[in-house]
């Protein structure tokens, strides 16, 4: 028997057929095929800025409500907070909290002291242990 | 007409239908042939085939001329004809070369599929290859594509395309030997 070579023998063809007409009937439905694509590519461009624009929306309001909340509801809370939040927390002490302070806030309090000097004055003469706090 | 022009007429919307068919028509033939070679189902192929040609037409923007356009639109065939053997293998829990197996046992039954007994031999000696030699030697012997052509399409050096394709014919001729 001869041996078999792939370039002696005429050539062989994959075997492979289609259809009949199936050239022709592809085109048609490749056709109609990108017009639908196209139309989707529009359909689905339109829905995604209406989405996009609709959560932007949202996300918009949101965010005004949450800052809206904020000043309207913690602002009157604040120093109520602090307050709160300085005498659960002993272990802050005075020197903490003049390094906190700024000249303007040390200036404001000086003007309050100066408003109640006969208040401090009284409150000097009735504390016995005015001293150990004078030292401190 | 030349290649620049037939590209500016793809690209340009009120020549854009006329060309595409032009390129329909130039291209189905060989590109129904590529991607059958390749996923061997006539239903596959015309799968394929189809999103081969949407991909083309939606990326035609994209196309720089870097490439000539038909290594551009069968690197497209290539990659998804690759692809899609792949999924189909992947879904059925199979290896590609599994699956084209199977494909190729069932040769006889298919009702697109004209061969005789040396066409279904040759298919089953192309199955040894490795995935990459064979597609070489598809490209090569049943669709005569030059290697400087396959090179551009497939990434590959001329000179290991030749290679490739020597080593599959040897081991394609031992197989049908030893048979």
């Amino acid at each position: 028997m001869n041996e078999f070579k792939i370039n002696d023998k005429n050539k062989i063809t994959s075997g492979f057929s289609t259809p009949d007409g199936y050239f022709s009937d592809f085109s048609l439905e490749l056709n109609k095929k990108l017009k639908l694509t196209k139309t989707e590519v529009n359909v689905i461009s339109i829905n995604k800025k209406r989405w996009i624009t609709s959560v932007a929306a949202i996300l918009i309001v949101a965010l005004a409500a949450t800052i809206y909340t904020k000043l309207v509801i913690e602002n009157p809370e604040d120093s109520l907070e602090m307050e709160n939040y300085i005498s659960n927390h002993s272990e802050i002490s005075q020197y903490d909290l003049i390094t906190l302070l700024d000249k303007k806030d040390i200036e404001n309090l000086s003007i309050e002291l100066n408003n109640n000097n006969s208040k401090i004055d009284k409150e000097f003469l009735n504390t016995s242990n005015i001293e150990d706090y004078l030292t401190e | 007409m030349e290649e620049k022009e037939f590209i500016l007429q793809l690209l340009n919307p009120k020549t854009q239908n006329n060309a595409f068919q032009k390129l329909l028509s130039d291209y189905k033939r060989p590109l129904y042939n590529h991607i059958r070679n390749i996923v061997l189902d006539h239903d596959d192929a015309n799968d394929v085939l189809q999103n081969t040609f949407i991909k083309v037409f939606q990326n035609l923007n994209n196309f720089k001329g870097e490439s000539k356009l038909y290594s551009w639109i069968y690197r497209i065939a290539t990659n998804e004809s690759i692809t899609f053997i792949n999924k189909k293998a992947k879904l059925s829990g199979a290896t590609s070369n599994e699956l084209k197996s199977k494909i190729v046992e069932n040769l006889e039954a298919d009702t697109h599929f004209d061969g005789n007994e040396i066409q279904i031999k040759l298919q089953k000696a192309i199955l040894t290859l490795p995935e990459k030699q064979q597609l070489v030697f598809k490209m090569r012997y049943f669709q005569e594509i030059k290697y400087d052509e396959m090179s551009t399409i497939l990434g590959t050096s001329v000179g290991a395309l030749k290679a490739s394709y020597h080593l599959a014919v040897k081991k394609i001729e031992n197989f049908i030997n030893k048979d």
